[in-house]
């Protein structure tokens, strides 16, 4: 089974990553620790195309697929994120909620099925999930930054740092925009509506005007206190939106969303 | 003195729209968007806009026009319709009317008052803002007028053209032509041409084998997928082999083994070995998941546990069907999941089939939608999809020095024209 596998690649990928958030730190080029989290996050993805080819569908369909796509994107995100704006702490950030991601795999492993549900073959399923997971990359990254700057005690946000949570946020929602907007638009293809209010699209409307919120209160807010508190509550909402509703009571049985 | 305004007040104004809302959702009951319907929806949509741009071009003079298009505004609107959205997802939608939450509607949130006017006002703000960035386009980002214009026409045609939707189910049997249906109310609707279903068509995966155990009645999680001879897996201590595979296969009452059928009604069959991996004891036998003709097949393994096979899963299914309108115009469609048949203002989505009978479903279950203010929602959306695209390649650039020196620059040149536009209106 090609899940077994996971381990090896896993382990490449990761020491990649270690070796990339530590040569971020100690090199002072950006070059060698971004080539090297390139190389990690390289591999990975070469699990991910065999687990395709072998699987013989996008493996987008179960809660351990999109793991997969989480852990990769969020490597890739950290990567960006150095690279454009050189921050070296974000190459740790991303490889230590990688890691945990796989982890999650690795530890809870899944049986998957081969079978894709007609409704899942389209063309917009590959774009839909793999948008959305960048954009859930986005946020977690943005997050963990936010949670950290909240709760140093050595000084006070920078006018930077707080750009780079916009940024982050930003770049997020526009990618939150177009997973909702090819969602819709695969909607009207599958079943004739646009929205539904399905469980699944009620927790991504307010995700997304969550995000939209902060976006808009962020050039009038002077308390950091506000601006922090409000990433992570979209966070939260964003949680519910991915995995929250296959627990919660009132989306039992009423979203066709399930996996 | 009277309240400044601010983040209070607009915060108030918009627990007061709830208060009504929940005034009229007591009063009235339910929102019945029928009162929509054409030539309504289109007439209340133009007026709508009309007041809007009315409303814009007189900003300056009124005051409360104003505060419906600034950032205090827009910021309560948004998280009215955060905690709406919140309240909706955690209530069940099963048009309950007991209790608090059924009396205020909310377990029929999309017809509940306090929904839909909070919605309306959420509306209003962002149509204040899209009108405002179109006015002054030059003075604004492309990502902005994007981003506020196009979600501004995608909600208010899905809102003003709810009415206007009809969504006809059709039941079709093989060469029967069908010319009515039954709309979401139960109610019987006319189409304006007939469907003929002439095939259906299906492609299932292959057949699933599964440890059932017969004292819990679960089954394992993993499983073998039979798709060719010699394919194994150990579950729950027995290793399970495909020795063989018949597609189409059946069998006499009188008789154990299944053998190929070229018939209506034919059922998948794999013979399967399994061996017990601590003691080494063997079973060999047919499993079959049955049809509508036959029975299922298990081999049981031991007292406790039995080889079953599910029903296989549908992998693809089309119905091929012959339309024909008014004017006497017939035209053949395939039409399956994610690719549905358009004939005129119409489109005709697969729904489903007959689950008994399976592959050999001789009925085909088809929903014919006319939505005429879907084109209006498309575009829109594929604008806001642009505005997303825009908004992700230009997101960086607020940070990079040269780029925000540009920014800075070309925004105080601006501020400086617009100065001088108003000075010379003036």
């Amino acid at each position: 089974m090609i899940w077994q596998q996971l381990i090896w690649f896993a382990a490449a990928s990761i020491l990649c990553w270690v070796t990339g958030a530590v040569l971020a730190f100690k090199v002072k080029s950006i070059k060698p620790a971004a080539v090297v989290s390139f190389i990690g996050s390289a591999i990975f993805l070469s699990y991910i195309v065999v687990m395709w080819v072998s699987l013989e569908r996008p493996p987008m369909r179960t809660m351990g697929e999109t793991r997969l796509w989480y852990s990769f994107f969020l490597s890739l995100a950290g990567l960006a994120v150095f690279v454009r704006w050189q921050y070296r702490w974000v190459l740790s950030f991303s490889t230590m909620m990688s890691v945990v991601f796989i982890c999650i795999n690795l530890f809870k492993p899944e049986i998957h099925s081969k079978s894709l549900m007609p409704a899942l073959q389209s063309v917009w399923f590959v774009p839909h999930v793999i948008v959305y997971m960048f954009a859930y990359a986005m946020m977690g990254a943005v997050t963990l930054f936010a949670l950290y700057l909240w709760f140093r005690r050595s000084k006070q946000p920078s006018a930077e740092e707080l750009g780079v949570c916009d940024n982050l946020v930003r770049i997020g929602w526009a990618f939150l925009t177009l997973g909702m907007v090819m969602g819709a638009l695969w909607a009207k293809q599958a079943w004739g509506d646009y929205w539904t209010w399905d469980p699944k699209e009620t927790w991504a409307a307010a995700t997304w005007l969550s995000y939209l919120l902060y976006l808009h209160l962020r050039p009038h807010i002077k308390d950091n206190n506000v601006t922090f508190a409000l990433i992570i509550f979209s966070f939260l909402l964003l949680q519910m939106c991915w995995y929250g509703i296959n627990f919660l009571p009132s989306a039992q049985g009423a979203s066709v969303h399930v996996y | 003195m009277a309240l400044k305004w601010g983040y209070r007040r607009a915060f108030m104004r918009c627990a007061l729209i709830f208060v009504v809302g929940v005034v009229l959702q007591l009063v009235v009951g339910d929102l019945d968007n029928s009162f929509l319907r054409y030539p309504w929806g289109l007439i209340l949509a133009v007026n709508y806009l009309y007041l809007i741009i009315l409303a814009n071009l007189y900003a300056q003079k009124w005051q409360w026009v104003r505060r419906l298009s600034d950032h205090y505004a827009s910021a309560s609107a948004l998280a009215s319709m955060v905690v709406m959205c919140i309240v909706f997802g955690f209530t069940r939608q099963d048009a309950a009317t007991g209790g608090v939450v059924g009396a205020l509607g909310f377990s029929r949130m999309t017809s509940s008052w306090p929904f839909n006017l909070l919605l309306l006002y959420f509306l209003t703000t962002l149509g204040f803002m899209a009108v405002q960035d179109i006015r002054h386009f030059r003075e604004r980002s492309l990502v902005r007028i994007l981003s506020h214009v196009a979600p501004f026409v995608a909600i208010a045609a899905m809102m003003f053209g709810s009415g206007d939707k009809l969504r006809v189910t059709i039941r079709t049997s093989l060469d029967r032509p069908v010319y009515t249906g039954v709309d979401r109310a139960g109610r019987s609707v006319e189409l304006p041409f007939s469907v003929t279903l002439r095939e259906f068509k299906m492609e299932e995966y292959p057949p699933k084998l599964y440890l059932l155990d017969t004292q819990t009645e679960t089954s394992s999680k993993e499983f073998l997928s039979a798709e060719r001879v010699g394919d194994n897996l150990a579950i729950g201590g027995w290793q399970i082999e495909v020795r063989e595979i018949v597609d189409m296969a059946g069998r006499i009452p009188e008789e154990q083994n299944f053998r190929p059928m070229h018939h209506v009604g034919a059922a998948p069959a794999v013979y399967v070995a399994a061996r017990n991996v601590a003691s080494g004891e063997q079973r060999e036998g047919w499993v079959s998941c049955g049809s509508f003709i036959f029975e299922p097949a298990y081999l049981f393994l031991d007292s406790r546990h039995a080889i079953a096979m599910p029903r296989r899963e549908p992998k693809h299914y089309l119905s091929r069907v012959r339309v024909e309108e008014m004017s006497g115009e017939k035209t053949d469609y395939e039409i399956e999941v994610n690719s549905p048949a358009r004939v005129g203002s119409w489109h005709i989505y697969q729904v489903g089939y007959d689950t008994q009978r399976g592959r050999w479903s001789t009925t085909s279950v088809l929903e014919c939608v006319r939505d005429g203010w879907s084109p209006a929602v498309a575009v829109a959306l594929w604008l806001t999809l642009l505005a997303g695209v825009v908004m992700f390649v230009t997101a960086g650039g607020h940070t990079w020095k040269g780029r925000r020196q540009n920014l800075s620059l070309q925004s105080s040149e601006q501020g400086k024209k617009s100065q001088k536009g108003k000075e010379t209106k003036r």
